[in-house]
């Protein structure tokens, strides 16, 4: 599904990326942790094609074709999904609006009509349900006034409506209290299909009792240093990055 | 640049040939006022920003020409277009002459000509002048009690190939407890240039309410200035929301006068502009006594070659304790050449006072864009959505509930051509 090799990034003069090398298939979950400032975030947002990121070498092949060449948009529509860490406010853009926008643009990509009003308004209050959310959430600004776990919610039952073929989410468990990640981690899991991969982009072990992942990935200064199982996240958790840093460098 | 001037000589000849119909003696004294003061001109502070040379370059070409009205005056089916678009009682001045055939006999409102009556009293300010030099007529209009229907006043204008120069005056006074909606609106097309020249005054006694918008939405040929002088009596409260669609060259001047304790006046406005227009926004509130309350805000999207400016002015005189002064402008800017000139301005002469204003200009937010572009939604298409959602707020707050529905397909209409304009 998604194969990134040797990938470096720089935003403004910072080399961020420094050669990383990652393959996701279908139906797999990976996380990738990491240190602050390790790079988590920068390859989710090259992924999702953020004009701040540089790409100044290696390739990303999604599904076959080069990703590095489509807008952010085209990668939208072609199911990629990112889960932002922090999502934007946007008063006075109905959160419908924009589920039903979404939704619309990538049916359009497929040669499909719009979605029917009904069908959409009812689909939509069963993912809210799903997730324990107000389904008045429907007809307020986008993000506007929502807590933390809010707005992470919100990113969930984007991801549950646009049903993409490979979800990154960045650091969707920040910030969030049991309850919350807890309906977080049941929203991912319920989107965990031999079709679809996940990639879960964290900073602690914690997200990763409720979503079980297939392969764990530890990046340090922009590279993948080691990869293992979900007992790699447990070994990390006890261990502490320090252990990986000296590990990589030894 | 040498300042066009008005031709006086030509200005006296058509006040003569005017309908004498007692407005001779206010139209004389207005003209010896302009022999006086002259027209405003860019040396002028108020003007600084504006030169309204193109309406004096019109006002001239019609005044060479005969100062003729508009023959034939404004077609029927335009006025009804817009009179049917919203449910209100309409009052038209159409090329400048009173027309009441479509006003429905309402027992709450009564309706007089100044030619019946009396001339208005003239108002200091030089625009307002030329608008008494050159008023056919206008209409006073008493508000007793809660009307049926909103009231409307429409100021439309049909150009023909040769200049066109129109006045319009109403004065408005709702009386003590009444709680009123009312709509100015303006409209104009056609291919000659035309010049609008409108005074309404607006005087709301003891407790009374008035939920008021106003739609400037005149050929992007045409040129507007446009006063609306209020008065508040004690506890009276005025809510506003102001548009302007269309225009070349506009000028309005709002004037809120707070001369009594309880008063309060909520107002804003929205202006769209795009290539080639020319959008000014003045705002005067005077704190005269309290405890009394003004709040503004004032909304510009700017695209293309063009200007806006937007001045807002509060003075708190001596002795207005307790004055509660907001005002606020927000712009964004979607081109490298478009201008805006954002001025708030307080003068504060009283001690217990609250008074905060703020001003911003920007581009759309980036990060917003991104998020917009990362659910699927092409670049066009995320602008044009951001763009909306910053003038949706207030299309919202028109308190005029007939008339929300037009307000909004005219703000969206507008602004979808805007954003045809290549943005950044």
């Amino acid at each position: 599904m998604l194969e990134i090799k040797n990938l470096k990034s720089r935003i403004g003069d910072t080399e961020i990326l420094r050669g990383l090398s990652l393959t996701v298939n279908a139906g797999e979950v990976h996380a990738i942790m990491g240190p602050n400032g390790s790079g988590k975030s920068t390859l989710a947002q090259v992924i999702a094609g953020h004009q701040d990121y540089v790409v100044t070498g290696g390739e990303v092949t999604y599904k076959g074709s080069d990703l590095l060449e489509l807008e952010p948009e085209e990668r939208a529509r072609e199911g990629i999904f990112l889960g932002f860490q922090y999502p934007v406010e946007i008063p006075g853009v109905n959160n419908a609006y924009l589920l039903k926008a979404a939704v619309n643009a990538k049916r359009k990509h497929q040669g499909l009509g719009e979605v029917d009003a009904f069908e959409f308004l009812k689909l939509a209050r069963e993912k809210m349900s799903m997730l324990g959310m107000d389904p008045k959430f429907l007809n307020r600004g986008v993000n506007e006034g929502f807590s933390g776990g809010e707005k992470k919610r919100n990113e969930i039952l984007q991801m549950a409506m646009l049903e993409p073929s490979l979800a990154i989410l960045d650091e969707t468990d920040s910030g969030l209290d049991i309850d919350a990640l807890k309906a977080v981690a049941e929203g991912v899991n319920t989107l965990r299909d031999p079709e679809r991969a996940i990639v879960l982009v964290t900073h602690y072990q914690r997200l990763l009792d409720y979503i079980e992942p297939d392969f764990v990935h530890v990046l340090s200064e922009g590279r993948i240093v080691r990869s293992g199982d979900k007992s790699l996240a447990l070994e990390l958790e006890e261990k502490g990055y320090d252990w990986v840093r000296e590990a990589a460098s030894a | 640049m040498k300042q066009a001037a008005l031709s006086m000589k030509d200005l006296r000849q058509a006040v003569l040939r005017l309908p004498d119909n007692g407005l001779m003696a206010t139209r004389q004294a207005a003209l010896a006022n302009i022999d006086e003061h002259g027209l405003p001109s860019v040396r002028d502070e108020n003007f600084k920003y504006t030169d309204i040379g193109t309406a004096i370059d019109i006002s001239n070409r019609w005044l060479i020409d005969g100062a003729k009205e508009t023959s034939g005056g404004v077609q029927r089916d335009a006025i009804q277009a817009i009179c049917s678009s919203i449910d209100a009682n309409w009052l038209v001045v159409a090329n400048g002459l009173i027309d009441l055939t479509g006003f429905d006999a309402d027992s709450d409102i009564e309706i007089e000509r100044f030619s019946d009556t009396a001339a208005p009293a003239l108002v200091d300010r030089p625009l307002a002048d030329l608008n008494a030099a050159l008023l056919h007529d206008g209409l006073r209009v008493q508000i007793h009690g809660a009307t049926e229907k909103p009231l409307g006043i429409l100021v439309i204008d049909e150009a023909n190939a040769a200049a066109g120069v129109s006045q319009a005056n109403v004065e408005i006074e709702v009386s003590s407890g009444c709680d009123v909606e009312i709509i100015e609106y303006h409209h104009s097309f056609g291919d000659g240039d035309h010049y609008s020249n409108s005074v309404i005054g607006l005087q709301i006694d003891q407790a009374a309410h008035v939920s008021y918008v106003r739609v400037q939405d005149r050929s992007l040929a045409h040129v507007q200035t446009g006063r609306l002088s209020t008065i508040l009596g004690k506890d009276a409260k005025l809510n506003m929301s102001c548009y302007d669609i269309g225009g070349r060259l506009i000028r309005n001047d709002v004037d809120i006068d707070l001369g009594n304790p309880g008063a309060e006046a909520e107002f804003n406005g929205l202006y769209l502009a795009g290539d080639g227009q020319h959008i000014d926004n003045h705002t005067r509130v005077d704190h005269r006594a309290g405890p009394a309350r003004s709040t503004q805000e004032y909304r510009g999207i700017l695209n293309g070659r063009c200007r806006c400016v937007w001045n807002g002015k509060a003075i708190v005189h001596r002795g207005a304790d307790g004055t509660d002064a907001n005002q606020a402008n927000h712009n964004l800017l979607l081109s490298e050449h478009a201008e805006i000139d954002a001025k708030p301005e307080l003068e504060i002469y009283a001690d217990d006072v609250k008074c905060s204003h703020g001003t911003t200009v920007g581009q759309l937010d980036e990060t917003a864009l991104f998020y917009l572009r990362s659910r699927g939604m092409d670049k066009q298409q995320a602008i044009q959505i951001l763009t909306h959602a910053f003038a949706a707020d207030l299309v919202g707050r028109a308190p005029v509930t007939a008339a929300k529905a037009r307000v909004q397909s005219l703000v969206e209409r507008r602004l979808a051509d805007l954003i045809q304009v290549e943005a950044p």
